[in-house]
């Protein structure tokens, strides 16, 4: 294990690196390290919902969508609406929604919650394309005031800047992904990893699994909520498109790609997808064929993903040693 | 030998279930491996016939190594599996269940009049060919233990391993499997039996193989075994 | 007849044409995902593959029934050839291996598509003894709509031969149950699912030919469909046969009555139905097992 102090200069090297990130990058590669940490967030909260009960959602889109729809609405609707209001208020509405679920869902077998998803997940989006009025259809909700960061009196960032808008999404995904990273480091989270290794005896300590298993399916609505929520701030846009079915089967190939289990994989796979996008699409038009074919290679000869593959070469390397 | 099975190890997950397990059966004979609940022994049958499979070892039968193929190879080439929990396929009915067991091409190994067909086993056991149209599903635990071995009869097998087959049975019915399973045997099928029923399965055997945890404990003989109680109360006794 | 009755009788023939369609495609992905436990997303793909196929059986030998016969067998194999090299090598990881591997198919497929015959909506015409109307009870009806009617229910003959009365429908209706206990009896049991995957998938080849001069093809053309296939497949419970079919007419009158009445809700219809059900039964309507 690594001892204390190379954590420390770990953990500093990457806080200076994400603070002079958009100097030296500039902005358009700012913007794709946004994209990236959107998209980390949102991996990670499914990740906990997969990787530590053995959940698989084919719908958690809704709830980033629904995330996103509550900013934009609200931002839309109430005149001089603080900046971190409005992302609450896309927290609260995922919340709320994974609160009207949770009684239907935690008690379902596994098969039949990832269906029961993909179902709930698809009414979602086709209520999105449908409600018209009210979430804008294919055109979705877009040009809603962005205001500023501030305290009155005290100060006012401009949030419509790219770099500071930069700094804001670091903060709101970084506190938020170190959250639920905190989670699994409680009992709490040991009982997560009990519920997916021996459903059966957690119940038979006493601790009640449906009530355990609707705490996470909430924690985990949320954040993909403040995900949602900070992309529709930072797009300035939210459609119908991002509830589509597809959205919710890249976090899980993320995952995958990633590293089922392990809390940094889904990170790593929201980061390779972020690299493969931006060069496939810079050097081929044939995306999805690039995309298609590394999934099909990742599951074929590396299922345990890139997390999987590290510990593989490390044990190898670590046996050559010894030799 | 007609079955040689050499120092298996078979895990789940991280749980070494077999540690170096052996045992032989030779033409003709039955053998008995007996053994507490969660011992081992069906998870020896599963590595014989290939529904899990070893780490390590070798499943020889008939000269041949079979260690690791697929089930229905080590079927083919003459086995046959009467599971734990008998596996009626519920939804088939009875006359289907038993031509789920017919193999092609194995009826014209076995000498005429030891061949199992279909009139055979109705001729046997008539009260198969009284309930052939019903589910299979909605047979009784004896009749389900009757077709499950019939079933695997069908193949016509030159070894069968039949696990726990008086499990849950009513004595009358014990009875009537044990002496199926002689019958079977004095028509030349040798036969390896997982047997929590001490009595049915000291009448039948002429070998014994005790498991402790995972591992090979004793073996021997049926009268080493009459003859020795703390190898019974060590291995056998609750 | 009158008018109102008479645009009923149209309207259910109507729903009850793209309900055959959607059985078509759903009574395959029965076979694959209900009944042998395969978690296909690349369903829809082959769909869409077989109607490209009959285009271009279509280009080269302007013959119909030549597209009907070539395009399905031609997707089977496609699908058998994943099925044994891709598939079966993740099955053991479970539905989470098989979900991402069949989306890297579908994606390989949608591009390769793409490349091959552009992203133009292509004409495939209805063959001349299946154009033009005939008057049913008093009412114009569209003769084609009615061959996919009874398209749909030979497929479903022959597939209810094949499972009630072959040996392969045999082994499969036992698979269903206990695959294991099957190979243990003897029976290459990764050939018949080998086998059973090539089936369900020329299925959907079937149902893409049969569809492709209605909505002519485009590489979109499986988007829909394939959802809704998914959906009737866990509505109608899995593996049960007539589940599906009974989903697939009533989410067939649902979309055509729907667009009648409530044009603007008719396709969340299908979802409020759907999660209706699966509230109340999670197995699905004839379901048993999960
Ligand atoms: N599918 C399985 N997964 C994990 N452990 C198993 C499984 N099947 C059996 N075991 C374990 O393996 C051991 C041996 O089981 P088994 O071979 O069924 O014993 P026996 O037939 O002697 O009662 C037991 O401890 C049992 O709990
Ligand atoms: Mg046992």
């Amino acid at each position: 294990m690594m001892n204390k102090t190379t954590k420390w200069i770990l953990w500093s090297v990457l806080l200076v690196f994400l603070i002079i990130y958009p100097l030296v990058f500039g902005i358009y590669y700012t913007n794709v390290f946004v994209t990236f940490a959107i998209a980390a967030l949102y991996a990670v909260a499914i990740q906990m919902l997969l990787g530590f009960t053995g959940f698989l959602s084919f719908g958690h889109a809704m709830y980033f969508g629904v995330g996103a729809y509550g900013t934009a609405i609200a931002l839309v609707h109430i005149k001089g609406l603080p900046l971190i209001v409005s992302v609450l208020f896309g927290f609260a509405s995922a919340l709320l929604l994974a609160l009207v679920m949770a009684p239907l869902v935690v008690r379902l077998s596994v098969t039949a919650f990832a269906m029961i998803h993909m179902a709930f997940g698809m009414l979602a989006y086709t209520l999105a394309l449908k409600l018209r009025n009210i979430t804008g259809g294919e055109d979705g909700i877009g040009a809603f005031p962005i205001p500023p960061l501030r305290i009155p009196g005290v100060f006012s960032i401009d949030m419509t800047d790219p770099t500071n808008f930069y700094y804001f999404a670091m903060v709101i995904l970084g506190v938020s992904i170190w959250i639920l990273w905190f989670v699994t480091k409680t009992p709490f989270g040991c009982l997560m990893v009990g519920i997916r290794d021996n459903a059966n005896r957690i119940d038979y300590l006493g601790f009640k699994l449906p009530q355990t298993k609707a705490v996470l399916y909430l924690l985990v609505g949320g954040f993909a909520g403040i995900a949602g929520s900070i992309f529709a701030l930072f797009q300035n846009l939210i459609s119908a498109m991002e509830l589509y079915i597809m959205h919710s089967f890249i976090q899980i190939m993320q995952i995958m790609v990633g590293g089922i289990g392990s809390f940094f994989g889904p990170i790593l796979g929201a980061g390779v997808f972020a690299v493969l996008e931006e060069l496939t699409s810079r050097y081929t038009q044939r995306v999805e064929l690039v995309i298609g074919l590394i999934l099909i290679l990742v599951i074929m000869y590396f299922p345990t993903g890139l997390i999987g593959m590290y510990h593989h070469f490390k044990t190898r390397f670590f046996t050559r040693q010894a030799d | 030998m007609l079955l040689d099975v050499k120092n298996l190890n078979t895990y789940y997950g991280d749980s070494h279930v077999l540690q170096d397990m052996s045992l032989t059966i030779a033409e003709g004979e039955i053998v008995a491996l007996l053994g507490r609940n969660g011992m081992g022994k069906t998870t020896t049958m599963k590595s014989i016939i290939g529904l899990v499979k070893p780490k390590s070892g070798r499943v020889i039968y008939q000269g041949k190594d079979f260690t690791g193929r697929e089930p229905y190879q080590v079927a083919k080439a003459g086995i046959g599996y009467v599971p734990e929990e008998r596996r009626i396929f519920p939804n088939l009915s009875v006359l289907d269940n038993l031509k789920m067991g017919i193999k092609a091409g194995r009826a014209g190994k076995v000498q005429s009049k030891n061949r199992w067909d279909l009139d055979r086993i109705y001729e046997h056991f008539p009260v198969l060919k009284e309930r052939s149209a019903q589910k299979g599903g909605t047979l009784s635990g004896g009749e389900q233990q009757m077709l499950a071995i019939c079933r695997t009869l069908m193949g016509n097998p030159e070894l069968l391993l039949v696990d726990e087959p008086t499990e849950g049975l009513s004595p009358i019915l014990v009875k009537e499997v044990r002496d199926m399973l002689d019958d079977i045997n004095k028509a030349g099928v040798p036969i390896l039996l997982v047997e929590h029923n001490l009595k049915v399965a000291m009448s039948l055997a002429s070998r014994v193989y005790l498991m402790g945890k995972a591992h090979l404990g004793f073996s021997g003989t049926v009268e080493e075994l009459d003859a020795n109680p703390e190898i019974r109360a060590k291995y056998l006794e609750v | 007849m009158d008018a109102t009755t008479a645009m009923y009788v149209a309207q259910g023939l109507h729903g009850l044409a793209y309900g055959m369609i959607l059985f078509l495609v759903a009574s395959g992905l029965t076979l694959i995902f209900g009944m042998m436990g395969i978690l296909t997303l690349a369903h829809a793909a082959f769909f869409m593959l077989s109607a490209y196929f009959s285009y271009q059986v279509m280009q080269m030998t302007q013959n119909f029934w030549l597209a009907l016969l070539i395009a399905p067998v031609v997707a089977g194999i496609v699908g058998v050839l994943c099925e044994r090299f891709l598939i079966r090598r993740v099955h053991v990881m479970g539905h989470i291996g098989e979900l991402i591997l069949t989306v890297g198919i579908s994606l390989v497929i949608l591009d390769a598509v793409k490349a091959i015959w552009s992203t133009d909506s292509l004409y495939v015409d209805i063959p001349e003894c299946l154009q033009g109307l005939v008057s049913i009870v008093g009412m114009e009806y569209p003769i084609y709509r009615l061959f996919i009617i009874g398209l749909a229910l030979l497929v479903l003959i022959f597939m209810a031969l094949i499972l009630y009365k072959t040996r392969l429908g045999m082994i499969v209706r036992a698979a269903v149950s206990d695959a294991d206990m099957v190979n243990a009896l003897g029976i290459n049991v990764p050939l018949v699912f080998m086998l059973v995957f090539g089936v369900g998938t020329w299925m959907a080849g079937v149902a893409g030919v049969a569809i492709a001069p209605i909505l002519t093809v485009f590489p979109g053309l499986a988007d829909q469909m394939g959802m809704d296939a998914y959906i009737i497949v866990v509505v109608g419970g899995f593996g049960s046969l007539s589940g599906a079919f009974l989903v697939s007419i009533i989410f067939g009158l649902l979309s055509s009555y729907g667009v009648q009445f409530v044009s603007q809700l008719a396709p969340i219809l299908m979802f409020i139905f759907m999660a209706i059900v699966l509230v109340i039964k999670p197995v699905g309507i004839f379901g048993e097992r999960e």
